[in-house]
């Protein structure tokens, strides 16, 4: 089981290695990473000196710093669910259900794998390249629950296409699980709770009010995300 | 070999397959005969373990399929009706990996070698024919010396020569000893290839046995003859074992009064009208 695990996950990042969009995506967050870190303060002091504020987007620096930590678990995610639709075109995905890999075995490989590297990337990202203070606890915790909600987006990529164009645009769709980040930054009411059903909002909630409570419901949304979505992956497969 | 009692499957609340009972023995070519969407597949899927939420009982190589491990896939090899290669990579490439999946490893360039493609084994998958993509497949799935083949319309889409490698390849695993699940709706496959078959029908098996047996079972070789009338061709069938009673006959011979005659035998597809009312095609 093992050794075929090792193999099936050797030839997901072979496939990955073999597209060139695919290797851009799992790229882009570094990319993203130093964007953040270097561009955004040297746009903000452009920002405040032609506007005459004190200050513009450094209130929102920890939103940044968010969209990095759910940026590097999303694009793998997503490579994962582009090579996952790849798959099943070329009817791999029945296939290797009925090797020693199986379909645990497969899921294993395509999405807890992948998302414990992003986790390790996300790690060292908001490490390095975040534009406010983290405690290591915080990062160990949002890294957490941005590769879990991220694994949710890769199981409705590719429960929900038929192909890899379908893929993309869904991906595109999906995008719209990251909208619950800004809300508590921008909707200060009640309001705001509209947007419960999304691990997003609760991982925002946890990084900005501080309060490990909210990790709770931030862990339950995406799980019941993941559950809800894995019964439709596995009457994909 | 395998041994499948009071099976029942649904995909919704109507049953889709029921009350399917058989075995097969070992080394057996055992065949499941039927048109689209008449339940083949999914039993091919529940012997595979590909759908385990069956009632009933369905034994493979000792192992009850819903019980099955990951080992399980070791006794086993599938060759789904479509290819299921990786495009991208090579034929060898593509075999290096499958065999890396399993702990009992085949020799990959004697085995393309065997199906003539080891000078075709650097090309990636997707320049490959259909032809030589069946082939590859094929050889994927004994790459572990499985003791059970699934195949899932093996000829399907091929030109003669193609299908009739393909059969010969099957032939040559059943020489080795293999058990050999084959799932078909072509009459003639399954007439030269499987020792036993079983109509499949909605869901349900309604007939099981040698495909000669069934053939004799119910049908005989029959004689068609035609012959001039008032200067209108007639034509007239009788069976074979009744020539001597049709008196027609025995005077149009006599006076040399026979346009034309030839015998037919029913084929297997005739006997699966007449036993389920459907075509296979």
């Amino acid at each position: 089981m093992r050794r075929s695990l090792r193999q099936s996950f050797g030839i997901f990042i072979s496939q990955i290695t073999k597209d060139s969009m695919l290797l851009v995506v799992c790229i882009a967050p570094i990319l993203a990473a130093c964007f953040f870190r270097f561009g955004i303060p040297i746009i903000e002091q452009q920002l405040t000196v032609y506007l005459h504020e004190p200050t513009i987007l450094t209130p929102y620096y920890l939103l940044f710093d968010l969209f990095l930590s759910m940026l590097t678990p999303y694009m793998f995610c997503f490579a994962s669910a582009m090579v996952m639709l790849t798959e099943y075109d070329e009817n791999m995905t029945s296939y290797l259900a009925v090797t020693p890999i199986g379909k645990k075995g497969y899921m294993v490989s395509r999405l807890v794998f992948p998302a414990a590297i992003s986790f390790l990337g996300s790690v060292l990202l908001l490490l390095y390249f975040s534009l406010t203070e983290w405690s290591m606890t915080m990062i160990v915790l949002m890294c957490l629950l941005t590769s879990l909600a991220s694994i949710a987006v890769a199981l409705l990529v590719f429960s929900v296409s038929h192909n890899r164009v379908e893929g993309v645009a869904m991906s595109k769709l999906s995008g719209l699980m990251m909208l619950g980040l800004p809300v508590p930054f921008f909707v200060l009411s009640s309001a705001q709770y509209l947007f419960a059903f999304l691990p997003s909002f609760w991982i925002a909630k946890l990084s900005l009010e501080q309060d490990l409570l909210y990790f709770i419901p931030a862990l339950l949304t995406s799980l019941i995300w993941i559950w809800l979505l894995y019964r439709k992956f596995e009457r994909k497969l | 070999m395998i041994s499948v009692k009071d099976l029942y499957f649904s995909y919704t609340k109507k049953p889709f397959i029921e009350q399917v009972n058989f075995e097969v023995e070992s080394g057996e070519i055992f065949g499941f005969l039927g048109p689209s969407g008449a339940g083949k597949s999914t039993l091919q899927k529940i012997l595979t373990g590909l759908i385990t939420t069956y009632s009933g009982s369905v034994k493979v190589n000792g192992t009850e399929v819903k019980q099955r491990k990951n080992s399980f896939y070791e006794q086993i090899g599938v060759d789904f009706e479509f290819p299921s290669l990786y495009e991208k990579l090579t034929g060898r490439a593509n075999l290096r990996f499958f065999n890396s999946l399993y702990q009992k490893q085949g020799d990959v360039e004697t085995l393309l070698a065997s199906v003539g493609l080891l000078a075709d084994a650097d090309k990636k998958v997707a320049d490959y024919s259909k032809g030589m993509k069946s082939r590859l497949n094929f050889i994927k799935a004994i790459l572990h010396d499985p003791d059970i083949l699934f195949l899932d319309e093996p000829t399907s889409g091929l030109d003669p020569s193609n299908a009739r490698l393909m059969k010969d390849m099957i032939l040559k695993e059943k020489a080795k000893g293999k058990t050999i699940i084959l799932t078909t709706h072509n009459m003639f496959d399954a007439t030269e290839l499987c020792d036993r078959v079983a109509f499949i029908v909605d869901g349900k098996i309604k007939a099981l046995d040698a495909p000669h047996n069934l053939i004799m079972s119910k049908g005989a070789t029959k004689i068609t003859y035609t012959y001039a009338q008032n200067g209108k061709e007639k034509i007239e069938h009788i069976s074979l074992r009744k020539t001597s009673e049709d008196e027609l006959l025995s005077r149009l011979l006599k006076d040399n009064q026979l346009l034309s005659i030839h015998s037919s035998e029913p084929t297997l597809n005739d006997i699966f009208v007449e036993l389920t009312g459907r075509h296979l095609q």
